[in-house]
């Protein structure tokens, strides 16, 4: 197309209000770049509409340049005091939520603690139970001594040392004859060593015949030193021998420790 | 009026002061355009704001060798005033503008007041032919592409072409003397 051709096809004033199909436009924008003809024309065009629409306008206001310079320079002007007051609610957040956390760490490990200290005094409770427990079986084993001790029915027999062996030593038996118990109080027997045990017999005298009652160790034991043995054979005399641990058959009559007739 | 292709290339490379060469080059003819499109002072004034500031932030997509300048901008500034009358707070708010154009607004009291060049323009535009003032609407102040105008105006393309040559051969005429 020539210079006056393109003038005359109406497509130049189509190009400046922007009216022409992408493809068209861009071969105009083309010709025009290269044919100065062309260029004054476009030029004329436009500034005819641009005066056109200026005249259009009711008046720019002064105020519209400073907004958009405020627009295009977000750091210098609006958004120095914002940047701050958006940081007091991000800090003030983060605060709260610190804060929160905290105080959630802190009410569990309270709990925690709460829950330890009760799993210990329930620990306590136990202990102290078990201890009453002892402590009532113990008073129990006291009341029933003290009981015998006071009872018509038990005869106190005093077995003495025996002479070759234990001169210091006694014992004491408590005894009913009815109900065939006998209480036995070691306070006065020395003491036996780990290897060795005191084994308490009930004796016939004529003949002489040993019976084991059983030894003076824990199954036995009652109250401290005070041991208890029932269905004990009907006897003449009471005899107490140290014995190697466990006990013996019959007696070994060089550890006779004590030995004390029943009155008949 | 030559193209200002140094300031526009300042502008492209983040220069303030070009940038406000440029806005006092156009801002008053793509007022006239985004008020001729909502027909509201501060409605305008919101929507050419939007359009300086998407220049300035898109000044980069803009080449001297795709088009005009001024082209590239009467876009920018319809489709912003255009995005402001589908609001529905814009919707709301209009009343009986629908039917104004261009020489309605100008014939208004207020403009002729303030300038003085419109007084001159207002004479000739009075005698610019109904048909001229229908072509020119379409087309410059509200965006239509020629196929749409064609169509619009009921005309084939060859006779749109013709006619809106003639139209701002008579403004060209009026304007540029």
């Amino acid at each position: 197309m020539s210079t006056e051709e393109i003038i005359s096809s109406g497509k130049l004033e189509l190009y400046v209000t922007g009216s022409l199909p992408a493809k068209e436009a861009a071969e105009i924008a083309e010709a025009v770049r290269k044919d100065p003809v062309l260029q004054k024309e476009v030029e004329a065009i436009e500034t005819s509409l641009i005066q056109l629409a200026g005249s259009v306008s009711p008046g720019v206001a002064s105020t519209i340049w400073s907004k958009i310079l405020n627009s295009i320079r977000p750091v210098r002007t609006m958004e120095e005091p914002d940047t701050r007051s958006v940081n007091w609610a991000a800090i003030s957040g983060w605060a709260a939520a610190v804060l929160a956390v905290g105080g959630i760490f802190w009410l569990l490990n309270t709990n925690k603690d709460l829950q330890d200290e009760i799993e210990l005094t329930t620990t306590e409770n136990s202990d102290l139970r078990e201890q009453l427990q002892e402590t009532e079986t113990r008073l129990a084993g006291s009341k029933e001594i003290l009981n015998i001790l006071r009872s018509k029915d038990y005869e106190t027999i005093l077995l003495p040392g025996n002479r070759d062996v234990a001169p210091e030593a006694f014992a004491k038996v408590y005894f009913d004859k009815t109900n065939m118990v006998a209480y036995i109080d070691s306070r006065g027997l020395p003491e036996a060593t780990t290897t060795m045990v005191y084994q308490a017999w009930s004796l016939k005298l004529d003949p002489l015949t040993p019976t084991s009652m059983g030894l003076l160790d824990q199954a036995n034991e009652v109250e401290e030193g005070i041991y208890k043995f029932e269905n004990v054979p009907d006897p003449d005399a009471f005899g107490i021998t140290l014995e190697p641990a466990g006990g013996s058959e019959s007696p070994t009559l060089t550890q006779l420790y004590t030995l004390g007739t029943v009155s008949p | 009026m030559e193209q200002p292709d140094q300031l526009i290339h300042a502008m492209k490379a983040g220069d303030e002061a070009a940038f406000s060469k440029l806005y006092g080059m156009y801002s008053e003819a793509l007022f006239g355009i985004i008020y001729g499109i909502v027909g509201d002072r501060e409605v305008a004034e919101e929507a050419l704001q939007d359009a300086f500031v998407k220049i300035w932030n898109n000044s980069a997509s803009y080449s001297p060798g795709k088009g005009r300048f001024f082209t590239w901008i009467l876009n920018i500034a319809r489709n912003t005033a255009i995005d402001k009358t589908r609001s529905k707070a814009f919707k709301n708010s209009r009343k009986n503008l629908s039917t104004t154009n261009f020489v309605d607004i100008l014939a208004s009291s207020d403009n002729l007041n303030k300038k003085t060049n419109a007084i001159g323009i207002k004479k000739y535009v009075d005698a610019l032919k109904p048909a001229c003032i229908k072509i020119i609407e379409l087309l410059f102040f509200k965006g239509f592409t020629q196929a749409d105008a064609a169509e619009e105006l009921d005309i084939p393309l060859g006779t749109l072409k013709t006619r809106n040559r003639n139209c701002i051969n008579e403004l060209r005429a009026i304007v540029l003397g």
